[in-house]
Order: C-alpha cells, then sequence, then structure tokens
C-alpha cells in the first residue's frame, strides 16, 4: 500500500514536467501521460459510474526555437557581480581597472581584428578552402576589386555593389561617351550611391585598400586645398555641393521615374541642401507623381532645417503632412519620430505640438518607440534646474512603459534610458529611478543602454541618487552589485558614498572603500583622498576601528610619498597632514605622529591649533616635558598666536626645570614679539591665541 | 651490467667460452646470448634473432655499434670451437673487419630535455617524458579523433602544428608553457599560458588577431585564452 502510494507519487513526479530542463523528456513525459491516460480514454463510454468523464485534450505540438535549451539554462544564472565583463581575458593582469582601460583594450581588440582582416584581404588566395559544412560566409575573404573590366553595365553595377564612387561616376560617363543606354534601375542605384555618400567616397577606414588609393589619388591631383575642407565636410557630414555628379547625372536622364526623385530628396536633406529639396519636391508633384513615406520623412526634416521662425516650420510641416493624407500616404514611426525630432529644437514652442504628435500617434496605432519618448523627455526637461516648476510627463511616460520590451525601431532608442535618469537625478525621486532600472531590466531591454559612455552616465546618476537617497544598507548592496562589474566608480560617486556612510554613521566601511579606490585606478586622486581622511578625523571612535582608521591612513601617506617620488615639487594637502598626525596620534603611534610634525615644515604647512592641543594632551599622557617644549617650539616656529596659550599650559601641567621655563619664556617672547608686531593687523587672532 | 662485451675478456676465457658454447652454463651473465644447446648449425633466423636480442640488451648506448653475434668459424679454425665462435676474439689470426648490417638501436629521444649540470631549469611539462602521459602528465591537445570509429585524427594534428606554430610566433617570446588546445564542438580553444612582458592592451591586439586571423583560415570558431604568469614555473632543475 504504502509501496503503491510511493510508486504513485514517484509516478507523479516524474509526470511532472519540470519547467526548464525536461524539453527532451516533454515528448516521453506526454507519452506517459497519454498512456496514464490512455485506460480511461479507451473505456467505454457505457461504464458511467467510475469514469468520472475525463475530457482528453490532447495538446498541440509545441513548436521550439533553436537555442530554446540555452536560453533556458540562461535564465537560470544571474550576472556574475564579481567578474569582470565576459570580453576581457579572465586574468587579473587582463582585467581593466577604470573605464579608459576597458575602452583600451576593446578597442586593442578590434584594431587586432581590423589588422587580421587586412592580411587576409590581402592575400585571399591562402584563405579560399572551404572545409566548412555548411558554408560559413563571413570567414571567407572579401574581394574589393572590381573584377570586371571592360566598359558595360554589368561592370558599372559591380562597381556600384563595391561601393567605389568615382569609379562607377566614371564608368558611367564612359558608357554615355560609348553611347550605350544605361537601364533605369542602374541609374537609380547610382543614384542611391551618389546621394547616400554625398557624391564623396565612403569613408576611410571602411576598406583598406580604398584608403591607400585615395590617398595616392589625393596627392596625385591638385586636391590639396580641398583637403581639410574635405576632412571638416567628414566631420560634420558632407555638404551638398552644387551641380555635383548626382545633379548632373540626374538631369542627363533620360526619363525619370518616381524613385529617382525619391533618392534626391533624401540626399539632398541628408547633405544639408533643403532648399534644393523643396524645389525638387515641387517638382515632383509637376510631374504629377506622388511621393512616398521617406521622402516625406526627408521633407519633413528639410521643413525644419529652413530659417524660419517656429510657427511658420510648423505651419509648414502640417502643410506636409496634409498632402500627406491627400497623397494617401501612411504615415509610419519615422514620421512622427522626426517631427518630434524637429520640435525639440523649438524650446518651449514645441510642448504643444509634441503632445499633439503623441495623441495623433496612438490615435494612427502606431506604437512608439524609445526614442518617441526621449524626444518627449528632452523637449520637457531641457534644463537642469527645473526653473517654472517641472512637468509631470516623465510619471505619464513611466507608467506607461512599465513592463513592456521594445526592439530596435530607431537609431536613437538607445538614448532613452540615458536622459530618463538624468531626468530622475535632477527631480531626485528615486522611486522613478528604480522604475527605470526596472524596466531596463525587464526583457531585452538591456540592450538599449547604448555604448560604453553612456552605460556610465546611467550608473553614476543611479549610483549618486541612491547614495542621496537610499538606505545605507541597500546602498551598500548596490554598491557591491554595480561596482566594478558595471562600471567604474568616478570619485565623485565615491564621495558621495563616503558622505553617505557620514550621514548613516558607517564610518567603519571607510577603510574598504580606499582599498576599493585604488583598484579602481584612484590612488592619486587627491579630493577623494582629503576626504576620506577628513571623516576619519574629525571625531574620537573606539581604539579597534582606530587603529583601522591609522592603517588606512598610513597606506595614504604612503600614496602621497610615492607620488612625491614622482614629482619634483611636495605637494601635501595641509588637511592631509593634519588628518594623518591626529590619527596616528590616535592610534598610540606616536612616533609616527611626531614624524608627521617635522613634515610640516617641510612641507611648508601650518598646523592646526587643534592638533597642536592634541599633542600637547598626548605628550602629558606619556608625561614627558621635553615633548611638550617641544611643541612649542614648534608652535614659535610658525608664529602661531596659540604659542602663548600651550606656553602657559606647559606652565601650569608640566614640572619643568628652571632652564626649561626660560627657555619657555624665551619662546614666548619671541612670539608675542612677532604676536605684538602683527596685533595692529589682527586683534582678533591675539584674542583667539589667548 | 648485461651484455658484458666478450671483447673484455681474456683469451683463455675467450676460449673457454667458446669451448662451453655447447652447454648451458656458458654466457651466464649474457641470458639471450646463450645459445641454445641443440643448435649444430645455426639457423639463419636464429642468427637473425639472437643477433637481434643482443643488441637489445645493451642498455646504454655504447660509442660503436656493437653487434654480437656469432658467426660460422673458418674451416680452418681450431676445430675445438664449436660452429659459434666471438668475432673480435684474439684468438682468430685474422682481424676481421666485420659488416654490421643491423639496425642501428639508438636511445630515445623524444620530448625529453637533455640531462645537464643540475642548472638547467625545466618546467613540469619538460621534466615529464613521453611516457608519463596519462599518469602525471595529461594530453596538450584533446580531441575526438582518436576515439573508437571517429575520423580524422590526421587532419587534427596537422591544424595542431599550425596552431602552435602560430601562436608561438605572434607572441614572441611570451609563451610560459605549451599551448592547450581543445576542441569542442566545432570550435577551438587556444589555450595559452603567457609572461606578463608585453602591456596588457598589446596582448589584446595579440588576441583579437589570432582569433580572427585562425578562424578566418580554419573556418570555424577559434578562441584564444589567456592566463599570465610572472615567469615560467620551474619544477626542477636538471
Amino acid at each position: 500500500m504504502a509501496a503503491a502510494a510511493s510508486a504513485r507519487c514517484l509516478g507523479v513526479r516524474c509526470r511532472l514536467p519540470l519547467p526548464l530542463t525536461s524539453r527532451r523528456a516533454s515528448p516521453l513525459g506526454r507519452a506517459r501521460s497519454c498512456r496514464f491516460y490512455s485506460g480511461s480514454a479507451t473505456l467505454p463510454k457505457g461504464e458511467g459510474a467510475d469514469v468520472t468523464g475525463i475530457e482528453v485534450v490532447i495538446p498541440k505540438r509545441k513548436t521550439w526555437d533553436k537555442v530554446a535549451v540555452l536560453q533556458a539554462l540562461a535564465s537560470t544564472v544571474n550576472r556574475d557581480t564579481t567578474a569582470a565583463p565576459y570580453a576581457f581575458q579572465d586574468d587579473p593582469y587582463l582585467i581593466p581597472t577604470s573605464s579608459v582601460e576597458s575602452r583600451s583594450f576593446l578597442l586593442a581588440k578590434k584594431s587586432g581584428e581590423n589588422a587580421a582582416k587586412f592580411i587576409i584581404n590581402l592575400h585571399p588566395k591562402y584563405f579560399q578552402k572551404d572545409i566548412a559544412e555548411p558554408h560559413i560566409p563571413c570567414l571567407m575573404p572579401e574581394c574589393f576589386e572590381p573584377q570586371i573590366e571592360d566598359i558595360s553595365e554589368a561592370a558599372l553595377q559591380e562597381r556600384i555593389k563595391l561601393k567605389k564612387v568615382k569609379a562607377s561616376v566614371d564608368m558611367f560617363d564612359q558608357l554615355l561617351q560609348a553611347g550605350t543606354t544605361v537601364s533605369l534601375e542602374t541609374t537609380n542605384s547610382l543614384l542611391d550611391l551618389l546621394c547616400y555618400y554625398g557624391d564623396q567616397e565612403p569613408p576611410a577606414d571602411y576598406h583598406f585598400q580604398q584608403s591607400e588609393k585615395s590617398e595616392e589619388l589625393e596627392e596625385a591631383s591638385e586636391e590639396n586645398t580641398e583637403k581639410p575642407k574635405k576632412k571638416a565636410g567628414q566631420q560634420l557630414g558632407a555638404t551638398w555641393r552644387a551641380k555635383n555628379n548626382a545633379e548632373r547625372i540626374f538631369a542627363l536622364m533620360p526619363e525619370k521615374n518616381a524613385h529617382s526623385y525619391y533618392t534626391m530628396i533624401r540626399g539632398m536633406v541628408k547633405h544639408r541642401a533643403p532648399v534644393q529639396a523643396l524645389n525638387l519636391y515641387t517638382e515632383l508633384l509637376n510631374n504629377r507623381l506622388h511621393a512616398d513615406v521617406y521622402t516625406f520623412n526627408s521633407l519633413i526634416e528639410a521643413t525644419a532645417m529652413m530659417n524660419e521662425k517656429y510657427e511658420e516650420k510648423w505651419n509648414n510641416m502640417l502643410e506636409l503632412l496634409k498632402q500627406m493624407a491627400m497623397q494617401k500616404v501612411k504615415p509610419n514611426l519615422q514620421t512622427f519620430n522626426t517631427i518630434l525630432k524637429c520640435l525639440r529644437r523649438f524650446y518651449a514652442f514645441g510642448k504643444l505640438p509634441a503632445l499633439q504628435t503623441l495623441r495623433e500617434m496612438k490615435a494612427l496605432g502606431i506604437e512608439p518607440s524609445l526614442a518617441t519618448y526621449h524626444y518627449i523627455i528632452q523637449l520637457f526637461y531641457q534644463h537642469e534646474s527645473p526653473s517654472k516648476g517641472s512637468s509631470l510627463v516623465i510619471y505619464d511616460i513611466m507608467n506607461e512603459l512599465m513592463g513592456k520590451k521594445f526592439s530596435p525601431q530607431d537609431p536613437d532608442d538607445d538614448m532613452f534610458f540615458q536622459s530618463a535618469m538624468r531626468v530622475c537625478s535632477s527631480l531626485k525621486d528615486l522611486e522613478l529611478a528604480y522604475q527605470v532600472h526596472g524596466l531596463l531590466n525587464t526583457g531585452d531591454n538591456w540592450k538599449f543602454i547604448g555604448p560604453s559612455h553612456r552605460r556610465n552616465f546611467y550608473y553614476s546618476k543611479f549610483f549618486s541618487l541612491l547614495c542621496l537617497m537610499e538606505q545605507i544598507d541597500i546602498t551598500l548592496k548596490w554598491y557591491k552589485d554595480l561596482i566594478p562589474s558595471v562600471f567604474f566608480p568616478h570619485s565623485q560617486a565615491l564621495i558621495d558614498l563616503l558622505r553617505a556612510l557620514d550621514v548613516a554613521n558607517r564610518l567603519e566601511v571607510i577603510p574598504q572603500i580606499w582599498k576599493d579606490s585604488k583598484e579602481y585606478g584612484h590612488t592619486f586622486r587627491s579630493n577623494l583622498k582629503e576626504e576620506i581622511l577628513m571623516l576619519m578625523a574629525r571625531d574620537q571612535h573606539p581604539p579597534e576601528l582606530q587603529v583601522a582608521f591609522a592603517d588606512c591612513a598610513a597606506d595614504i601617506k604612503s600614496t602621497y610619498e610615492s607620488q612625491d617620488a614622482r614629482q619634483t615639487a611636495p605637494d601635501w594637502p595641509a588637511g592631509s597632514l593634519n588628518c594623518i598626525a591626529v590619527l596616528f596620534l590616535r592610534a598610540g603611534r606616536a612616533q609616527e605622529a611626531w614624524k608627521m610634525l617635522g613634515l610640516f615644515k617641510k612641507h611648508n604647512k601650518i598646523p592646526r591649533n587643534e592638533l597642536l592641543n592634541e599633542f600637547m594632551d598626548n605628550a602629558k599622557a606619556s608625561n614627558s616635558p621635553a615633548q611638550a617644549i617641544e611643541i612649542v617650539r614648534l608652535a614659535s616656529a610658525f608664529s602661531l598666536p596659540v604659542c602663548e596659550g600651550l606656553a602657559q599650559r606647559v606652565m601650569t601641567d608640566f614640572a619643568i626645570s628652571q632652564e626649561q621655563k626660560e627657555a619657555l619664556g624665551h619662546l614666548t617672547a619671541s612670539a608675542s614679539d612677532s604676536d605684538s608686531d602683527s596685533s595692529s593687523d589682527s586683534d582678533g587672532d591675539i584674542n583667539e591665541g589667548k | 651490467m648485461r651484455g658484458v662485451r666478450l671483447r673484455d675478456l681474456g683469451e683463455a676465457e675467450a676460449r673457454q667460452v667458446g669451448a662451453r658454447a655447447g652447454t648451458e652454463q656458458a654466457l651466464e651473465p649474457q641470458g639471450a646470448c646463450r645459445p641454445t644447446a641443440a643448435a649444430s648449425q645455426p639457423l639463419p633466423h636464429q642468427e637473425q634473432r639472437l643477433r637481434f636480442s643482443v643488441g637489445k640488451l645493451c642498455g646504454s648506448r655504447v660509442s660503436e655499434p656493437v653487434h654480437w653475434y656469432f658467426k660460422k668459424a673458418p674451416p680452418w679454425c681450431s676445430p675445438g670451437l664449436g660452429p659459434w665462435v666471438l668475432c673480435w676474439s684474439h684468438v682468430l689470426p685474422c682481424a676481421w673487419r666485420a659488416l654490421h648490417i643491423s639496425a642501428m638501436c639508438a636511445k630515445n629521444r623524444v620530448a625529453r630535455v637533455r640531462v645537464g649540470k643540475g642548472d638547467k631549469p625545466v618546467i613540469y611539462e619538460e621534466a615529464h617524458v613521453p611516457h608519463h602521459i596519462a599518469h602525471p602528465k595529461s594530453w596538450l591537445s584533446l580531441h575526438t579523433g582518436n576515439l573508437d570509429g571517429q575520423d580524422h585524427a590526421a587532419e587534427r594534428t596537422v591544424e595542431d602544428v599550425l596552431l602552435r606554430k602560430f601562436v608561438l610566433g605572434t607572441f614572441p617570446g611570451c609563451l610560459a608553457d605549451q599551448l592547450v588546445l581543445q576542441r569542442r564542438a566545432s570550435q577551438v580553444e587556444v589555450c595559452a599560458l603567457v609572461l606578463r612582458q608585453l602591456p596588457a592592451h598589446k596582448l589584446y591586439f595579440l588576441v583579437g588577431y589570432s582569433e580572427a586571423l585562425l578562424s578566418h583560415f580554419h573556418k570555424c570558431p577559434v578562441r584564444v585564452h589567456l592566463q599570465t604568469v610572472p615567469s615560467k614555473a620551474v619544477c626542477k632543475h636538471i
């Protein structure tokens, strides 16, 4: 009975499909379950008493993705917070310790790959043997030189495919001179190439051979004057020269179809020639042709580029949209994104139209992408400080976006999280920041965090907000989670963390923070070190903590010393000297503390009054009048007004001999002389001294 | 030591040895040298066998090829001797230059660092000889080509040679040990132990370069994993 029960429950347990790992077992499970139920299924319907009427529903066969097992396994593993990103080699020497290093390592690896590709494409005959089954095209050498040498349309098409702008234009001219007519599609593809690259060669680092050839051409021809302009043009994006090859070829075309007009308009807008684009659009309309949605998107951009007032521009855009509706062209996501991008530059004027655009988008049923929300955030939160009371649109946005998964639809999609976190940080709203971070971790949205500098910005702002607003335990948990596996903290972020620790009275974590900062490349960051020392030296603490603080201070001191060794002029901040001396004194390391006093003179820094008083206390505790007199001598050497008070204290508290009293008298006399000299200048000092 | 040279024995003993050729007590130290008792006429294959077996007994390398075999003595030799006679025996009046037509039995030099005066540092890999593979040592190249029913072991070996030479040249003077090559589901993983001679970004450049070039050459993903050590791990000095 028990055996049967256990067998049954074993059977049940085996039958229960484990959600993640039983992909292979599922057909078996189903078979078993079928078998389990098959008894009742085959029972004749007549026996109604025992059969409880189990309805057998055989489910549809599931189709799994090819990588379903891997995805399921991956979902069981969380990010390892102690490991460097997987792109780096897992070795202490090769793991980057700062964001600069991580960027340089990844760039070095990429440049190695480019060097390998250069070699492979230089000697393709050694890499032709194909042993991969099935064929892997990306592992074969690429051919960048056109193979067809004769003058024909096929040669022209090949050159267009290889993106050789000048060669294809030459080939086209040769074809025209030879009298052969070039077909409309080929001419259109030539126009596409010219308009996309603005009648210039593609960027030089695209193909290595091409860069060599273009350099030769530049040296050979008299384009020396054009070189700096070309370089400047390439930085901003090439400008559309009047009467360039694209326009010439366009004029030469015997027949033009709509596609030719589209490419020309879009090329002109891309290379900042809005007037010509709009003129061409009117020509297009005169030829009784209709524009397509991409052309309309470019035209909207063109109207925004014109030199007019905001209202006029907006009215022109509305005109265009009306024409679009008349020509029965359906707008797409890019249309609205372009409108919002242009409205961004209208500052306050653009807020109302932006909301109207958003409503229109929803009415048409087009799902906004992250770029849309990014533009809206930029429009509404343009200035850092909320001057007239900030709007609450970000809350509406986040409410709407919660739980949504996005796919890449617009090139500006990866700017959303950065701007959202910036707004959260300026509004000082932690809940909102958690919402934004939750959205980032939903599904595949982590892909929208963008390049490394954007990621660093996002996480720095997030972490600063956490330090400011969150409880210290949770902040420290986030610290362990994010740093250094996700981003390397700026020194300001660490200072924020230290201030948070100060507020929460958790100063015992400071030595650990210092140890970590050394690993992140902040060893020689003086503002961080001063902050640490100041926090440690401010109050008295229990003895063990004091010892830990003294060790930390010794470590910081050694970093200062190594910095001195490299520089010619020693430069220790006064605050650091004071703090280090105090910390040594409190931890009972009197020898080193006295050495620190000696360093004051060397670095030309003045010790503080509290420091000297502490030294006096220490001297009293160790009952050595010689030390006390030494302190007074030091104070007089610096001509400190507190010297008088110290001397009196020495005389009252300590048992000193007569000659020492005389020496003290001399010291105070000299000090008071200098005091009386300066008394006319500063009365307050004397009062303070006494 | 086995294989005492009979040449070192004196004349008389050699003669004795020759006389006792038929009996089994002679040539005790050289077990395999002992001819069979019933051998009157040496059969060619027996002669052959004896020839080679004697050669194998010489464990250490001797300065000249010593081919111990017994030949039928010329008839004009003293008839007291049996059919077997030593070559270099001083008994013979003539000085034979014997023709050495058996194979050399050279010492094994594979993957062995020759013993020196005790000042040569060797790493663990070099300190152990190939017959230690599968107990103190493991394989440097792991693939399934040598399993039962699997093919293309030779192609894997040729690929390994190319990989090792390529990485040795690409990381000049940086490798601290032989590469470990692993093949896992049509990918090749090259695990290298490198010294910290080059700065880290240069190592990343070389890693990116090797991965791309080797992947394009072998038409399969090749990954390079580095582990850096401060210096070669010397196991002992020989």
